[in-house]
């Protein structure tokens, strides 16, 4: 397609300028031959253009494909970074010890000179366990709502547990503990 | 390549105003034919000029786009006539 769009160009270029430089126009036959180049020069830079207008569209419609597919590749990168940072931080947030976010609350809601150490152990162990239930009686809430929605079992522990589907301990733990939650609901 | 094919269809161009000129020395009627026709493609082509905005209205196409085509009219018109009384 190139080589037959540039010895169109040349033919065009040659045909239009040779017999005008070369011919003498007091000859009739060579007025005649240029005339017929004349044509025939027009006839090969239409073709040739035409070639061309063709080869910059498919060009065009390759780069718009190109594109699209740069900008699905950047889009499914960008998912799963985010997903893999919630995954990371929803772990971070289960490896920080209850009673450690427990003692953290509570340590917000006093002031330094007002903070008093709990006394009795019984007392740090009931809210903490009040939590727990509540944490996995919101969750199982969750759960059943995202089942009621229509989410499948593999979407709902992603969301609610940040672990991804496959054959990992923590997905089997995840697995098991949805299973546990939904039977009892 | 869309310089490619701007650049053919300039040769065409050119090679076409050489093509009228070659007609309008075939005989003296050709060449009224040829000079009334040219003058008229001339005239069109100054309104063209002056009713730019609206002349890119009606056609859809950019201003820019309408003068860049007007003026590329022009240099084929007067390169092919050139090639054409210089040879």
């Amino acid at each position: 397609m190139f080589l037959k769009m540039f010895v169109l160009s040349g033919s065009a270029v040659i045909l239009w300028l040779t017999p005008l430089a070369v011919l003498d126009k007091k000859i009739g036959w060579h007025k005649s031959a240029q005339g017929l180049s004349l044509v025939v020069a027009v006839s090969c830079a239409i073709g040739a253009g035409n070639i061309a207008k063709r080869l910059a569209e498919e060009n065009e419609i390759e780069e718009i494909k190109t594109r699209a597919i740069t900008a699905d590749v950047v889009d499914e990168i960008a998912t799963s970074a985010y997903i893999s940072q919630t995954q990371r931080q929803q772990e971070a947030e289960q490896i920080l010890n209850p009673r450690e976010h427990l003692e953290r609350s509570l340590a917000l809601s006093y002031n330094d000179g007002e903070r008093s150490e709990p006394s009795d152990q019984k007392q740090l162990a009931e809210p903490e366990q009040n939590a727990l239930e509540n944490a996995e009686s919101e969750r199982a809430k969750r759960a059943l709502q995202l089942k009621a929605q229509g989410w499948g079992k593999a979407k709902i522990i992603l969301e609610l547990w940040g672990v991804s589907k496959g054959g990992s301990p923590k997905y089997k733990a995840a697995e098991a503990e949805y299973r546990r939650l939904v039977e009892d609901s | 390549m869309r310089v490619a094919y701007l650049a053919n269809y300039f040769i065409a161009g050119c090679a076409a105003s050489s093509l009228l000129g070659w007609v309008a020395s075939t005989s003296p009627m050709a060449g009224k034919a040829i000079a009334f026709f040219v003058a008229a493609a001339f005239i069109l082509w100054g309104l063209c000029w002056l009713l730019d905005f609206s002349v890119s209205n009606w056609l859809k196409i950019s201003v820019n786009n309408l003068q860049a085509f007007l003026l590329a009219v022009l240099a084929m018109g007067v390169i092919g006539v050139g090639v054409f009384l210089c040879s």
